[in-house]
C-alpha cells in the first residue's frame, strides 16, 4: 500500500514537472530596454516619470548604525524637502523611498528587487557588507548609488558616488594634521587597531603610507567589531612607547581606547576616522576621556560655523526636535546635493536614464556643495573625489560633541597617495 | 564487538501498525503535496517579474530549509547536538567558489575553473570531509558538551575565513560566487529570456528552479536515511547507546556519520548561500554575518520549531524562521507596515524577532514536537504517545521518527 501510494506521489510529481516545461515552452521573448522620451524631451527609463524623480535609500534605522542611519535618512529628506520647495529638477519633484535593511546583507538582498525597480539610483547605501552583496545587482542594473561607507576599495565599480573622501585619506590627513600640531614627529611609534574588514583595512592603509613617508614605526592590533574592551591593546600599546593612537573602530571601541588611554597615564592624541564618534559617548562614563580624540572626516561637523551646515542643522532641529545630532545630518544632506549635481547636470544633456545619469556624473568636474565637504571631481574613475577633510576634537559643550579645529585641508601627503583603484 | 560489520538486527517482526488512515485521508494528503508542488513550480508566474524580491524570499527559505533537514537529522535523529552549522555553511560556499573560480579572475585568489556541477559536488564532499574531521570529537562526546565543542568551529571558521584571503577573498570585500551553469545553460540574465505564461524566465527564477532541485533532492534523501536502517541506527544510538551497541550498532561510527551527513547538507546550503548572495565573503566578527552564532542560532530554532527530527518539520521551520522577518520587511516597504519606526520603536525587524522568539517559546511549552506534530495531528495520523513504535527499542517518547 505504501509502495503504491509512493507511485502515486512520484506520478503527479512527474506530471507537474512536464507541465511546468510544457509551459516553458510557450514563447521566447526578447526584454525591452532603453529608454522612452518623456515630458522636457528628457529620456528616461526607470524611477522617473513626467512629475517625479524617485530615489532610493537603503539604509539601517534598526541595526548596529541605527542612530547615523537615522541622521542620513533625515538629512536625504531635508535635502529633498529644499529642492521641493524650490521647484524639484527638471521639473520634476523628488520622491525618497526608504527600506531599513539593519545593517543585514541578506535582508538587503531581498529587499532591493523589491525597490529597483522604483528607483532612478540611491541617494544613500548603507554599510560595506550590503554594499558588497549588492555590487553585483548594481552593475546589472547599471544603477548609480552613494555609498554611506567610504572605502577606496569599491571604487573599481563606476556606479559608486563617492561623497567626499575615503578612510584611507582620513588618516592620511589626520595624521599630517598631529605631526604639523607637533604631536607626533618622524621615527615615531603609533598605534593603529582596527576592525578587520573594509572599513578598518581601508583605514590601515592611510597609517602605513604615511609611515612610509615619515619613517614611523606602526603598531597594529587587529580587532572584530564586536570586541569592546581594547585595555588590553591600549596597555600592549604603551609597552611600546606610541605616541599617538589611530583608531579605525566603532564608537563603543572608541570609548574603551579613551578610557584606557586616560585611566593607564598615556593620555596620547588619538585620531578616530569618521564613524569612529557618536555623540551618544559623552552620555556614557567615558565622557571625561574623549577630549582626546580628533575625528578626521571629510563632512563638516554638526556644530561647524560653515554657513551651509548651519543652515541645515537648523532646519533639521526644527523638523526633528528630538533627534540625535550627529554627523549623519549633514552628510545625508550633502549626499542628496551632489545628486542634486548629477541630475541637473543629466537633464542639461536631456538624459535622465540611469546610463545617462552615469554618464552625467563622469561629466562633473567640480561639485561645490557650499563647503559641507571640499570639492568634488568625479572625472577620474577609481580616484577618491576629493581629498580634503575637517578635523575636529571632542568637546562636549557643543552640539553634536565635535568642535572643528582645523578647516578643510589636503596635506600633501594625500595629495601623492595612491588609491587602490586609481588610474596613473 | 566493535568489529563487526553486521548490519543492526532489525527488529521489524511485524509490520508498522497502519496509521489510522481513510483512503480518502491517503488521497488528501497526496493532492495537497501534489498541489504544494505544482504551487512551487509555479512560484516565479504567480509573483510575476513585478515580485522577484519574493521569489528571492522564497529562495532563502529554501536554503534555511536544506540547512535544516541536515540540523534536524543530526539533532532530532541522532540525538547530536550541533551549533556548528554556520561553519560548514562558510566552507561549502568558500569551496564552490574555490573550486569553480575562474583562475584569471586574479592573481591573489584561488580558483581552479571546474565545472559549477562539479563545484557543487565537491564542495559538498569537502564539507563531508571536514566533517569527518571533527569526528573523533563527535564520535566521542554528546548533548550540551558536544553542542560547546563544535561551537569552536564557528570561531575557527570566522580566523580561517580572515586569515586564508586566498581562498575566501578576505572580510574586506570578499570575492564573487562563480555563476551556476549546467551544460552550458548559465543560471543569470540572458537576451532573450524564454518565458514560462509572460513571465520572463531571468537568472532569479533559474536560481528558484535550482535552488527548488537542490531542496526537493535534500527532502528525499533524508526522509530515505531516516526511513531505512541508517535512520533505525541514528535512533538506536539517540535513545540508548549501550542498547545499540547491544544490538550490534557501532556507536563511534554512526555518530560520525551522523555528523558527515549533516556537514554535507549544510555544505550543499552554504553553495546555494553563496549563489544566493552572489558573494563569498566571511563575516566580520563572530556574532552577526551569514556564518555567524545568529545563523547556528536560527538553524536550531529551524528545527525546534519544526519538531526534533521531523524532516517537514525543518522545512516548516525554516519557512517562519528564515522567512518570516524578510516577509515582514517586505510587506512594511509595499504595504506601509511600522511605517513610523524612523527613530526606534516598532520595526519590521524588532516584530518578527518576537514572532520567532515567542513561536519558539509556545512550542517549547505547549507542543514539544513542534510544527511537525501540529501537522501529524491535522492529518489525523496522531499516534498514541504511550504506544512503544516497533522499530525504535520500544522509546516511549512520541512522534517524529518517521515523518
Amino acid at each position: 500500500m505504501i509502495a503504491a501510494r509512493r507511485a502515486g506521489r512520484s506520478a503527479l510529481i512527474a506530471g507537474a514537472l512536464a507541465s511546468s516545461l510544457l509551459l516553458a515552452a510557450c514563447g521566447s521573448t526578447a526584454d525591452t530596454a532603453g529608454g522612452t522620451e518623456g515630458a522636457g524631451g528628457v529620456i528616461t527609463d526607470k524611477g522617473v516619470t513626467d512629475t517625479t524623480i524617485t530615489l532610493g535609500i537603503m539604509g539601517d534605522t534598526s541595526g548596529v548604525f541605527k542612530n547615523l542611519g537615522a541622521g542620513l535618512n533625515a538629512g536625504n529628506q531635508l535635502w529633498a524637502d529644499d529642492v521641493n520647495a524650490a521647484g524639484g529638477i527638471c521639473g520634476r519633484q523628488v520622491e525618497i523611498e526608504v527600506v531599513d535593511h539593519g545593517y543585514k546583507a541578506d535582508v538587503a538582498k531581498t529587499l532591493y528587487p523589491q525597490l529597483e525597480p522604483n528607483v532612478l539610483g540611491m541617494v544613500q547605501l548603507l554599510g560595506s557588507p550590503v554594499l558588497a552583496a549588492l555590487e553585483p545587482n548594481l552593475i546589472e542594473d547599471d544603477m548609480l548609488a552613494a555609498p554611506a561607507s567610504w572605502s577606496s576599495e569599491v571604487l573599481d565599480n563606476p556606479g559608486i558616488m563617492m561623497i567626499g573622501t575615503t578612510y584611507d585619506l582620513e588618516v592620511v590627513n589626520g595624521l599630517a594634521y598631529l605631526q604639523q600640531q607637533g604631536l607626533i614627529a618622524d621615527g615615531d611609534t603609533i598605534g593603529h587597531i582596527y576592525i578587520d574588514g573594509e572599513y578598518g583595512g581601508n583605514g590601515l592603509k592611510g597609517s602605513q603610507y604615511y609611515a612610509e613617508q615619515h619613517g614611523l614605526t606602526i603598531n597594529e592590533a587587529k580587532v572584530t567589531s564586536t570586541d569592546n574592551d581594547l585595555t588590553g591593546i591600549v596597555t600592549g600599546m604603551r609597552g611600546a612607547g606610541v605616541k599617538a593612537i589611530v583608531l579605525t573602530t566603532t564608537p563603543g571601541q572608541t570609548a574603551s581606547a579613551l578610557a584606557a588611554n586616560q585611566a593607564l597615564g598615556l593620555n596620547v592624541p588619538v585620531l578616530g576616522n569618521n564613524p569612529t564618534f557618536d555623540p551618544a559617548l559623552l552620555d556614557t562614563p567615558a565622557a571625561s576621556a574623549l577630549g582626546n580624540l580628533y575625528v578626521s572626516a571629510s563632512n563638516a561637523p554638526f556644530s561647524s560655523p560653515n554657513p551651509k551646515a548651519v543652515e541645515v542643522t537648523t532646519e533639521f532641529k526644527a523638523a526633528y526636535p528630538d533627534a540625535p545630532r550627529n554627523a549623519g545630518i549633514t552628510t545625508g544632506y550633502t549626499e542628496g546635493l551632489v545628486w542634486q549635481n548629477v541630475l541637473e547636470a543629466a537633464c542639461e544633456a536631456g538624459d535622465l536614464s540611469r546610463a545617462g545619469v552615469k554618464t552625467a556624473l563622469t561629466t562633473l568636474t567640480s561639485v561645490d556643495t557650499e563647503g559641507l565637504v571640499d570639492v568634488l571631481d568625479y572625472s577620474s574613475p577609481g580616484a577618491p573625489p576629493t581629498r580634503g577633510v575637517y578635523i575636529a576634537q571632542v568637546d562636549g559643550s557643543v552640539e553634536g560633541g565635535l568642535r572643528e579645529v582645523a578647516p578643510l585641508f589636503t596635506s600633501p601627503e594625500a595629495e601623492s597617495y595612491v588609491a587602490p583603484f586609481q588610474e596613473s | 564487538m566493535s568489529e563487526t560489520l553486521t548490519p543492526p538486527a532489525t527488529p521489524t517482526t511485524t509490520p508498522p501498525p497502519a496509521p489510522a488512515s481513510t483512503p480518502g485521508r491517503n488521497w488528501l494528503k497526496i493532492v495537497a503535496t501534489a498541489v504544494f508542488l505544482v504551487v512551487l513550480l509555479l512560484l516565479p508566474v504567480i509573483v510575476g517579474n513585478g515580485g522577484v524580491a519574493y521569489l528571492k524570499l522564497a529562495q532563502y527559505i529554501l536554503i534555511g530549509a536544506v540547512g535544516g533537514i541536515g540540523l534536524t537529522l543530526l539533532v532530532g535523529q541522532a540525538g547530536q547536538l550541533s551549533l556548528a552549522h554556520p561553519f560548514f555553511l562558510l566552507v561549502g560556499a568558500v569551496g564552490y567558489a574555490v573550486l569553480a573560480g575562474d583562475p584569471e579572475e586574479s592573481d591573489d585568489l584561488v580558483g581552479l575553473g571546474l565545472p559549477p556541477l562539479v563545484a557543487v559536488i565537491g564542495a559538498i564532499v569537502l564539507c563531508g570531509l571536514v566533517g569527518l574531521a571533527f569526528a573523533p570529537v563527535a564520535g566521542r562526546l554528546r548533548g550540551i558538551y558536544l553542542g560547546v565543542a563544535s561551537l569552536s568551529l564557528v570561531f575557527l571558521g570566522l580566523w580561517l575565513g580572515q586569515s586564508l584571503d586566498m581562498f575566501s577573498g578576505g572580510t574586506s570585500s570578499g570575492r564573487n560566487a562563480p555563476v551556476f551553469a549546467l551544460f552550458g545553460f548559465e543560471f543569470a540574465n540572458s537576451t532573450p529570456a524564454p518565458t514560462i505564461a509572460g513571465v520572463a524566465i531571468q537568472k532569479q527564477q533559474r536560481l528558484w528552479y535550482l535552488f527548488l532541485a537542490f531542496a526537493l533532492m535534500s527532502y528525499f534523501l533524508a526522509r530515505g536515511a531516516v526511513n531505512s536502517r541508517i535512520g533505525r541506527s541514528w535512533r538506536a544510538v539517540r535513545d540508548n547507546e549501550a542498547a545499540a551497541t547491544s544490538m550490534g550498532v557501532h556507536v563511534t561510527r554512526v555518530k560520525a556519520g551522523a555528523f558527515v551527513i549533516s556537514s554535507a547538507f549544510a555544505g550543499l546550503a552554504g553553495v546555494m548561500t553563496a549563489l544566493w548572495l552572489d558573494l563569498v565573503k566571511p563575516d566580520e566578527n563572530e556574532f552577526t554575518g551569514t556564518y555567524s552564532l545568529t545563523v547556528a542560532i536560527a538553524f536550531l530554532a529551524v528545527v525546534i520549531i519544526g519538531g526534533l527530527g521531523s524532516v517537514p518539520g525543518a522545512v516548516v521551520g525554516a519557512t517562519l524562521v528564515f522567512g518570516l522577518q524578510q516577509f515582514f520587511l517586505l510587506g512594511s516597504q509595499q504595504f506601509g507596515w511600522f511605517a513610523d519606526a524612523q527613530f526606534g520603536g516598532f520595526s519590521a525587524v524588532v516584530v518578527s524577532a518576537f514572532v520567532y522568539g515567542s513561536a519558539i517559546v509556545l512550542v517549547i511549552l505547549f507542543e514539544p514536537g513542534g510544527m511537525a506534530a501540529i501537522g501529524r495531528r491535522l492529518l489525523g495520523r496522531r499516534r498514541s504517545p504511550d504506544v512503544p513504535s516497533t522499530d525504535d527499542g520500544g522509546r516511549t517518547t512520541p512522534r517524529e521518527d518517521r515523518s
